[in-house]
């Protein structure tokens, strides 16, 4: 901050000498166009927390009105595979920190590699994903109009309402899901981009604004595993 | 060098927050799974309290909050302040539709009353009554509402 308050004087003549690629000309310095980007991503971010709450207020209006329903019909989601897939979230959000902890250090070799295990992480909460996703859809267990539990969930279709815990089960999760394959491709894109040496200790925005977005989609994973998937194991004969 | 600004997070408070996170997720399956007996109305507080230190965790370490500008933390702050707005005042609504629906000049004591009474009263022989013809039995059984 006081090397920015000190050269702003002979800033013309002194800083274009210095004027490192990657500062745009709008900006007074590398720190401006950090910090600018950073608060841009906030506001960004909040947009995404206002687009889920939506989905939280959903949940929990129908929560309250049918809160029978919400603990009957949680007790047919896996709380194991919901689990496994927070901690491969808690780890990917781990790693993409390291890659801007090595990032800031200049090691970019290792920042590539932290972005690898992410990008993988994120893969394997996919899979199980589909996997969860497939057992349902096997028996019948589709969002709105098309939920017609048979087999293993056909004790859904005597419970009232089960179909609404579904769609919005669905939805939460769903579009949680739209937002880890968008991370996948944006680490995809990052991992070219380190590769061909774009970023360094100065430069390194879009790491830190991608790790942001994972942090987000991280904590919105937070909420969705205990709210969805382990209301139905508590005590009380359910 | 002048770029001190950006705090660099330690590996070991990365690794310190990273196991907390994992501890606090299995802590949170076993308060789910616990019977508190008359207490079980807790299960839901308790969820919702680990997922915001867990929260709060990712924020301020993983997404460096805590050594940032202070408009993001403001930002992050006027945000989740809306939230609590969306989710309050949808409450205030959905969780009360019924009790707050009466525009009757009357009071729901006054209302409540009045059915009671209508509930023990013996009803009139003839307008218990079917009337010939299937189609019109209906229509006699509204009329016995009024």
């Amino acid at each position: 901050m006081a090397t920015t308050t000190a050269t702003t004087a002979d800033a013309p003549a002194h800083e274009h000498a210095h004027h490192p690629p990657h500062l745009q000309h709008h900006f007074v310095s590398s720190e401006q166009q950090f910090d600018s980007a950073k608060l841009g991503m906030w506001l960004f971010l909040i947009t995404e927390i206002l687009l889920f709450s939506g989905m939280f207020v959903a949940y929990t209006v129908y929560r309250v009105w049918h809160p029978e329903t919400f603990t009957a019909a949680s007790a047919f989601l896996d709380w194991r595979l919901g689990g496994l897939n927070t901690l491969v979230l808690l780890f990917s959000s781990y790693t993409v920190a390291l890659s801007i902890h090595y990032a800031q250090k200049d090691r970019l070799d290792r920042t590539f590699w932290m972005l690898v295990i992410t990008l993988a992480c994120a893969g394997v909460f996919m899979i199980v994903k589909a996997f969860e996703y497939g057992g349902k859809f096997a028996e019948g267990v589709f969002p709105g109009e098309a939920f017609d539990p048979v087999g293993h969930y056909a004790p859904l279709a005597d419970i009232p309402y089960a179909r609404q815990f579904f769609s919005i089960y669905f939805v939460m999760t769903g579009i949680h899901g739209f937002h880890v394959l968008v991370g996948m491709g944006i680490f995809l894109w990052l991992l070219f981009r380190v590769r061909r040496g774009d970023f360094n200790s100065e430069y390194y925005t879009h790491i830190e604004l991608a790790g942001l977005y994972w942090h987000l989609v991280d904590i919105i994973w937070i909420f969705l595993f205990p709210l969805l998937y382990l209301i139905g194991h508590g005590g009380g004969g359910h | 060098m002048s770029h001190g600004h950006h705090h660099i997070i330690p590996f070991q408070t990365l690794t310190k927050v990273f196991i907390g996170l994992v501890a606090l997720t299995i802590l949170t399956v076993i308060t789910a799974r616990l019977d508190f007996g008359p207490l079980n109305f807790l299960h839901v507080p308790i969820a919702i309290g680990i997922a915001v230190i867990k929260t709060m965790m990712v924020v301020l370490y993983f997404m460096g909050l805590k050594y940032d500008n202070r408009v993001n933390g403001l930002t992050f702050g006027i945000g989740t302040i809306f939230v609590l707005v969306f989710i309050v005042i949808t409450l205030f609504d959905t969780a009360f539709r019924g009790d707050l629906g009466n525009v009757d000049t009357e009071t729901i004591m006054d209302r409540q009353r009045e059915e009671q009474l209508l509930q023990q009263r013996e009803p009139d022989p003839d307008a218990l009554r079917v009337a010939p013809g299937a189609a019109a039995a209906p229509d006699t059984a509204a009329a016995t509402d009024s």
